[in-house]
């Protein structure tokens, strides 16, 4: 095997697939990148058993030539040192060359590396995934999907099949679900699949957050393509694919309330800003825990009030506020998570009771909804 | 009078009852006088120990910690009775009244141990005398022998009380320790044990003036802050105030037993700390506080003991959520081998006012269903004032039973009382 490459096209592809590979893992040869040589390109893969990664470089793009195929072939190496070499390279391009026994030489100007490399045989096989029931998302809106949700996956172990997002996929429209027990999170987003299909699966966190790190904020199509225990994405020249998480995700929709007694409306930038002032007293304290009360007709008193140091209270315009009178204790951490996650400068907060979830969506919006479960007080 | 107490600076007392539980014992019963008097835990069973004993008893070698069976060797003609805590809460609550007579900065130590501010009491007499009338009153009033320590702070009160045992009066200035403390071991100083004074020899530190002229850096990197603390006390340096309130400071609740026989079997195990669960859950509720941390303590049949420790979300003060939690730490931690002791203590205390619960979705309604009760009870206390209503859970009993705490053990709830008492 022996190839001639641009250089900064081999760094990025190296950097998408270093996302999938960890030192930590049973099966050796996945701390390797795996490259393989065709006469279309050059395809590089990493994974760590429960993600994988293939990112692809075509051998001309737009005309340009990215990659000079001398002889096809494939090899393992090392991704830490691989990954740190290509990226110090002193020139544009790099040669590839896998002589005798997989000793591997890279060349880059005056500069030339020797690795140890091993044999591509011994590199697990992809999941075999057959696409024949894909649907498609743009990739921005995609990225959105996942910021909007993932924050809220559990990070305990108690309920592994907390730690991923649920999809939903029911008439044409994904939904996602992410909840830590503490929070939830859900979107939804019309997809274009063609059967009639339903799914119901769920996907790691982790996954999602590498998967959002590696695409680009175009409005390409992705594909999608969810099999009994994999998912794959995939976009142009990259395929992702994930483990999806086993176990049953428990049925959130009969604990979203569908009614409310008090509803307020907000200004989100000014609501957001006046919780991060209460909580910087409150941070200090154990519970990050500040007090919201409706205190006269459109004005909110949020304050909070740690012993040792201090306290804070400040009041806030409200748009409106309709229905009983209120008083509410909850972790500013997590209305602040929501808030960010929200798009819109309004947002409507619907309560039904001050021991009971709450829910944040911007205002005249349905496609994006943030609930919090509140904190009682002795 | 005033001119016996210092212009700037403190003079505190640190009166300390002399082997508490016996004397109290020989005030009952005065055909007990003269005579060596043990008290022990669980004089029938073997993890008696002897929880202090007379000094008539301590004149042939017994000592507090002994196991009984050793002490019985030691002196055959040994009286143990067990621990009648009934009687010493009730002559401690006395003792911390008389002292109150004197000055109002008292604080309680411990059942039988408190200092005394007295840089304000100049109209009852200099230092010196009332001293001398707090030691006469007790021997007068209760038939209780105590030692006193005059000193102007905290550590050099509580070295000059050990001093002179029993019934002494050790007066301890600054311009004794050379003199006085430097001398001895490191290891008799007062916040000093074992351990510490191990670390200190590995540095050259032997006595206290090795202490006292130590090098800080050192000491930081040896003991830490601590270290540094240290030495200050070495050097006659302590800026703790007596605090009256300081009883509430505390910062765990625990409790531990010593098994009948070492236990293997899950099921033993479980009810044991089921039973240790209870009793925390009782502690942490009579105080109206909540435990945020949460540690188990294993001590297997080789003594080797081990403590793990947990980190809450939620506060808890009840027994099945101690119990369920101290199982799963528990059962985590456990090798297998035969257990000797196991404790539950509830850690990083916070004030029932204070505490908060992270609601849970799949379980809040547990939680809703009880709002409406609630919302009566603070639109009560909104009108009433916060003393109006109160979970009977809560409710402090005047008399607490003296199975909650432990069984041998001084049990600083009780100086709760004292403090009540004070207040009420």
């Amino acid at each position: 095997m022996r190839f001639i490459i641009q250089r900064d096209r081999l760094v990025q592809s190296v950097q998408d697939v270093m996302k999938a590979v960890t030192s930590r893992t049973t099966i050796p040869i996945l701390t390797g990148i795996k490259m393989v040589v065709t006469e279309d390109g050059v395809t590089l893969t990493g994974s760590d058993s429960d993600i994988s990664i293939e990112s692809f470089i075509p051998k001309e793009e737009a005309g340009d030539e990215l990659v000079e195929i001398k002889q096809t072939g494939s090899i393992v190496l090392q991704a830490k040192f691989f990954s740190e070499i290509v990226k110090k390279l002193p020139t544009d391009t790099v040669e590839i060359d896998v002589q005798n026994h997989f000793q591997t030489v890279i060349r880059s100007g005056k500069s030339e590396f020797n690795l140890n490399g091993l044999d591509a045989e011994e590199y697990p096989h992809l999941p075999q995934i057959e696409e024949q029931n894909a649907f498609k998302i743009r990739t921005d809106l995609l990225k959105v999907l996942i910021r909007q949700t993932v924050f809220a996956v559990s990070t305990s172990e108690t309920r592994p099949v907390l730690t991923g997002v649920n999809w939903k996929v029911e008439n044409g429209e994904l939904i996602c679900i992410a909840t830590d027990s503490h929070r939830l999170a859900l979107r939804k987003a019309k997809v274009d699949i063609e059967n009639d299909v339903n799914y119901n699966v769920v996907i790691p966190g982790k996954s999602l957050n590498e998967l959002s790190k590696i695409l680009d904020d175009t409005n390409d199509l992705v594909d999608i393509v969810i099999t009994e225990n994999q998912v794959l994405f995939k976009a142009k020249h990259l395929l992702f694919f994930s483990r999806l998480l086993e176990g049953n995700y428990p049925d959130t929709t009969r604990l979203i309330p569908s009614e409310s007694k008090t509803e307020i409306t907000v200004n989100t930038k000014e609501f957001l800003q006046s919780i991060d002032r209460a909580s910087l007293l409150a941070r200090e304290g154990r519970n990050n825990v500040v007090k919201f009360s409706t205190i006269e007709e459109k004005v909110i008193e949020v304050s909070s009030n740690t012993p040792e140091i201090g306290k804070v209270v400040e009041e806030l315009q409200a748009q409106a506020i309709t229905g009983e009178e209120l008083k509410i204790s909850f972790s500013a951490k997590y209305v602040m998570d929501a808030l960010k996650a929200l798009e819109g400068q309004e947002i409507k907060i619907s309560f039904t009771g001050a021991m009971r979830p709450f829910i944040i969506q911007p205002l005249n919006d349905d496609s994006i909804l943030q609930l919090i479960l509140p904190v009682r007080t002795y | 009078m005033r001119e016996m107490y210092p212009k700037n600076g403190r003079v505190i007392l640190h009166v300390d009852m002399n082997s508490f539980y016996a004397s109290v014992e020989m005030a009952y019963d005065q055909s007990l006088k003269g005579k060596p008097l043990a008290i022990a835990g669980n004089v029938e069973e073997r993890r008696g120990i002897i929880v202090t004993c007379s000094y008539e008893a301590r004149r042939v070698g017994v000592r507090t910690t002994m196991p009984l069976w050793e002490a019985r060797k030691l002196c055959p003609e040994l009286i143990v009775m067990k621990p009648n805590f009934e009687r010493y809460r009730s002559a401690s609550v006395a003792i911390f009244d008389l002292l109150r007579q004197f000055s109002d900065l008292v604080e309680p130590v411990s059942i039988d141990e408190g200092y005394v501010d007295i840089t304000e009491s100049y109209e009852f007499g200099s230092p010196l005398e009332i001293a001398k009338t707090i030691q006469a009153r007790m021997l007068e009033q209760f038939d209780l022998p105590c030692s006193i320590g005059i000193a102007p702070n905290k550590f050099l009160a509580k070295t000059a009380s050990d001093m002179k045992k029993p019934l002494g009066i050790t007066v301890l200035r600054k311009r004794d320790i050379k003199q006085v403390l430097w001398p001895m071991n490191v290891g008799e100083m007062h916040g000093v044990g074992q351990k510490t004074a191990e670390k200190f020899n590995t540095i050259g530190i032997h006595t206290i003036g090795d202490l006292a002229k130590g090098n800080e850096i050192q000491l930081k990197a040896l003991l830490g802050i601590n270290g540094v603390r240290l030495k200050e006390r070495a050097n006659g340096i302590d800026h703790r105030e007596v605090d009256p309130n300081s009883v509430s400071d505390f910062k765990s609740v625990g409790n531990s037993t010593t098994l009948p026989k070492d236990v293997t079997n899950v099921r033993e195990l479980n009810e044991v700390l089921e039973k240790l669960a209870e009793k925390v859950s009782a502690r942490l509720k009579a105080k109206q506080v909540l435990a945020t941390g949460l540690s188990v303590t294993i001590r297997y049949k080789d003594r080797k003991t081990f403590t793990r420790s947990k980190k809450l979300n939620n506060p808890v003060d009840k027994q099945d959520e101690i119990s369920q939690l101290a199982k799963v730490l528990f059962h985590s931690n456990w090798n297998g081998n035969a257990i000797r002791l196991l404790g539950i203590t509830g850690t990083d205390l916070i004030h029932v006012n204070e505490a908060v619960k992270q609601l849970d979705l799949f379980s809040y309604e547990r939680d809703a269903k009880k709002e409406p009760l609630l919302n009566a009870v603070s639109k009560l206390k909104e009108k009433y004032g916060t003393a109006i209503i109160n979970r009977a859970g809560m409710a402090r009993k005047k008399k607490q039973t003296p199975s909650i705490g432990t069984d041998t053990s001084f049990n600083k709830d009780f100086l709760h009382e004292v403090r009540d008492r004070k207040e009420e």
